[in-house]
């Protein structure tokens, strides 16, 4: 039993190792053509011209640049945010405003996009007076408003876990509150705040949907640099263009490889970047000295510095629901009065212009339970031989660093590596079993990173028990502690779920067709899918605005009702422990 | 003597429920007053009324008159307080800081930057607390490296760094073993020359090594309160003689 709880596992890190070699084999052509530094920093990007040209440095820049404009605008309104949380808020209003803001994680990227490219796009181009509104800036600010909830919820419990001692500490030598937030609470909470800094990079770095629908999609570096109107293309937006419509083994398709090779090496760059940070912040290492300020010439009295500082923290939080409100509001009140029953239940005609988005609906039911299907004893397996089993050596180190390898890499790259897999090489064409294994790749390593922690909760003595009594391992792991943690491990497998739901990049080259007549459960025919539907209306299609508003109502109602089935379940798990 | 701190018919409640009733206790100055009494009769809560820090608490609400040098604190700002009226907690809590970070933190949120000043209170607050010669080699390393005892005494040496006129200890010596107690009350004895030291200690033994003044408390009452010698020899309440002879508590 030992070997298939191993198996499950290795599963992961052989799963990276692979996808990262096929995708790396399949790419050498282009570094063979262009040579590595052609590739990498030729500013030319052309692949379909007469005289093409396979340079990705405007690629690269413009991802650098988007993922920039996000965090300045995410990390300040999170920080704010979530000391507002922590230390200002009442706990009330913490408990109600803490799950509304981790909400907006929940909202799926095409989402994010379709709202971009109707209300953010059309603001930025009034207010600016430009000829368009799809930009660096719009790119910036739709994904700073993404990465918002991981910062605020992470950082929030960072600073929540710092001990009350620190705190009355520093207020009884007389600190102002600001003055103890800011010189002592955040500097103890400062690992846990850039791991959620980081992590929430991670999200801006991969994110391809939002991106490519509010972009402009230009190959161009800015010029000037600062220029933020200024549209923009990123690695991920490439692939999530380009790869449907190029010829399988021209050049062009292999620089599409060498792009998402090149997006995986940057993302493993973050990912090693912040073990590093932490664990220098962890071991209590001053990684850098901030300038002191220049003497002002007259002291700000600490009261008016607090009076500032305090504006600032609840302008920020406000500003963070304000865009959540703004964004729920704006999608549910021009949704809902689009929703009808047939609406609901009838197969769409004229383009999605009439009828309905019923296949839609069966088809991401089928692509999420598929993927759990897949992934759920994968992920157990691998989760019981890691928490049960393992012991601490190279192997299980390897494993762990596959998963989280696993973890980091951006969704477009599981449908890259899908299609060139399994829709290609394997000849399968575009099919759901596809789309299936690939969103089931993605989610693998939250399943098995949930359970681990639902393994975790279940006590020792529950398994020395077991053992006492003469029950064998196997036994004990399959009587006593998996139903033990069964709940937990529940929970994980429903909130992976709700990400699979919402996805659209792994599934577009892999799965899913925009119109289908018939439903046929097949596992090696097309589907339709919810979140493709809500992209294409909103890309291709045009006078479809109701049926675009209403689509997207039925995807997040769908996404939010698994999200309120986890936290049930949740609770449930938590009084039953208590 | 005069009186630095006085507490008039002090009610005290944690929303429904009421943890002191009606204390009235002046506070000396100069002197080493300890509160003494079993576990949850409102010890500590009267200590945290002084500087305030029962703000913190939601649901507190606190009745009748607490004077700091004949002002009433209510109307007191509660920066400005604390950094009059300094507190060394129950559990050692320096920040995760340098040793020499630690001291200087009180100074810096109060305006001080020069850095041979500071230099100078971080020395002199180290030696005051008795610090000094074991730590003077590494005051750049971390304070959470030092062991319990040198922590606490670290902690007081923070509090000493902001220049109160009173200091507040909470059960101070709970989690230090014998000899590191021994140290602190030490140390309390020289700190009443320049400070007044208002300590909360559940040991009777404590009490009377280090006090002048001593009050018991029991149910959120003051039964008693007087001179150290006289409290332990003669008390005046039958609850007092109780406790102190250890038939209950």
């Amino acid at each position: 039993m030992r070997g298939v709880w191993f198996t499950s596992a290795l599963f992961a890190s052989l799963a990276v190792i692979f996808i990262l070699g096929y995708l790396l084999i399949t790419a050498l052509p282009v570094f063979f053509e262009v040579g590595l530094t052609g590739f990498l920093f030729g500013t030319d990007w052309n692949p379909t011209g007469t005289n093409p040209s396979y340079g990705i440095g405007a690629l690269i820049v413009g991802t650098l640049l988007v993922t920039a404009g996000a965090m300045l605008f995410s990390v300040p309104l999170g920080l704010l945010s979530a000391v507002f949380l922590a230390y200002v808020a009442p706990k009330k209003l913490r408990d109600a405003v803490k799950p509304a803001i981790e909400l907006l994680a929940g909202i799926p990227s095409v989402v994010y996009g379709f709202f971009g490219m109707l209300v953010l796009c059309s603001f930025l181009q009034k207010v600016f007076d430009v000829p368009s509104g799809f930009s660096w800036a719009a790119a910036s600010i739709l994904l700073g408003i993404m990465a918002l909830p991981t910062i605020v919820s992470i950082s929030e419990d960072a600073l929540s876990a710092v001990p009350k001692d620190f705190r009355e500490a520093s207020l009884g030598l007389g600190a102002t509150r600001f003055q103890t937030i800011s010189r002592v609470l955040l500097p103890a909470a400062a690992s846990g705040i850039s791991a959620a800094v980081v992590l929430g990079m991670g999200r801006a770095l991969g994110e391809t949907m939002a991106v490519m629908m509010v972009a402009g999609n230009s190959a161009v570096i800015p010029s000037p640099l600062w220029d933020v109107l200024s549209p923009i293309r990123t690695l991920t937006a490439t692939l999530g263009i380009e790869l449907a419509e190029v010829s399988a083994g021209s050049m062009h398709y292999y620089a599409l490889f060498g792009i998402a090779v090149v997006l995986l090496a940057i993302t493993l760059a973050v990912n090693l970047a912040s073990r590093f940070v932490t664990r220098r912040i962890e071991t209590g290492k001053q990684l850098f000295t901030l300038p002191t300020l220049p003497e002002l010439p007259v002291r700000i009295p600490p009261r008016v510095t607090e009076k500032i500082a305090f504006a600032c923290i609840y302008l920020g939080t406000f500003a963070v629901l304000a865009i959540l409100a703004v964004i729920l509001g704006n999608i549910f009140i021009n949704g809902i009065p689009a929703i009808s029953w047939e609406f609901l239940t009838e197969s769409p005609k004229d383009l999605g212009r009439a009828g309905g988005i019923f296949p839609a609906i069966v088809g991401t039911v089928e692509l999420v339970f598929g993927a759990i299907l897949i992934a759920l004893p994968i992920g157990a397996g691998a989760a019981v031989y890691l928490h049960e089993y393992a012991k601490a050596s190279h192997i299980t180190a390897g494993i762990r660093t596959g998963i989280d390898l696993l973890s980091g890499t951006p969704s477009v790259v599981f449908g890259v590596f899908g299609f060139a897999f399994f829709v290609i090489f394997l000849g399968w064409g575009i099919c759901l079993l596809a789309g299936m294994i690939c969103l089931a790749l993605m989610i693998l390593p939250t399943i098995i990173k949930t359970t681990e922690e639902a393994l975790k909760s279940v006590p020792d003595s529950l398994r020395e028990a077991s053992l006492g009594l003469g029950a064998t391992k196997t036994q004990t792991i399959f009587r006593a502690v998996l139903p033990a943690a069964a709940s937990g491990i529940i929970t994980g497998a429903v909130l992976s779920l709700g990400r699979a739901a919402g996805e659209t990049a792994p599934i577009m080259f892999t799965a899913v067709v925009f119109s289908k007549r018939f439903i046929t459960p097949d596992l090696f025919e097309p589907v339709m899918a919810l979140p493709f539907h809500l992209y294409v209306l909103t890309t291709s299609v045009p006078n479809t605005e109701p049926q675009q508003y209403a689509t997207a109502v039925v995807l997040i109602c769908m996404v939010a009702a698994i999200y309120v089935t986890a936290a049930i379940l949740r609770r449930k798990f938590q009084r039953n422990l208590a | 003597m005069t009186t630095i701190i006085e507490a008039k018919h002090v009610n005290l409640f944690y929303g429904q429920k009421q943890v002191l009733f009606d204390v009235t206790f002046p506070f000396e100055e100069n002197a080493v007053t300890a509160l003494i009494g079993p576990s949850g009769c409102g010890k500590s809560t009267l200590l945290r009324c002084m500087n305030r820090m029962n703000d913190l608490v939601p649901n507190c609400r606190v009745e009748g008159e607490l004077l700091f040098k004949g002002k009433s604190i209510r109307n007191e700002d509660p920066v400005s307080l604390r950094k009059q009226i300094g507190m060394v907690f129950q559990r050692p809590n320096p920040f995760p800081k340098s040793i020499y970070e630690n001291i200087a933190y009180g100074p810096k949120v109060h305006g001080i930057k020069n850095k041979n000043t500071l230099d100078d209170i971080v020395e002199e607050c180290l030696k005051k607390a008795v610090l000094y010669d074991e730590v003077k080699d590494r005051l750049h390393d971390s304070a959470l490296g030092l062991s319990g005892g040198q922590q606490q005494r670290l902690c007081i040496a923070r509090s000493l760094a902001v220049n109160p006129e009173v200091i507040l200890m909470d059960e101070p010596c709970s989690a230090l073993d014998p000899i590191a107690t021994a140290k602190i009350e030490n140390l309390i004895a020289d700190l009443k020359k320049e400070y007044t030291v208002l300590i909360v200690t559940h040991s009777m033994q404590q009490a009377a090594r280090v006090s002048d003044v001593t009050g018991f408390l029991y149910m959120g009452k003051l039964i008693e309160y007087g001179e150290t010698p006289q409290i332990f020899s003669s008390p005046q309440d039958e609850l007092t003689e109780k406790y102190i002879t250890g038939r209950f508590g």
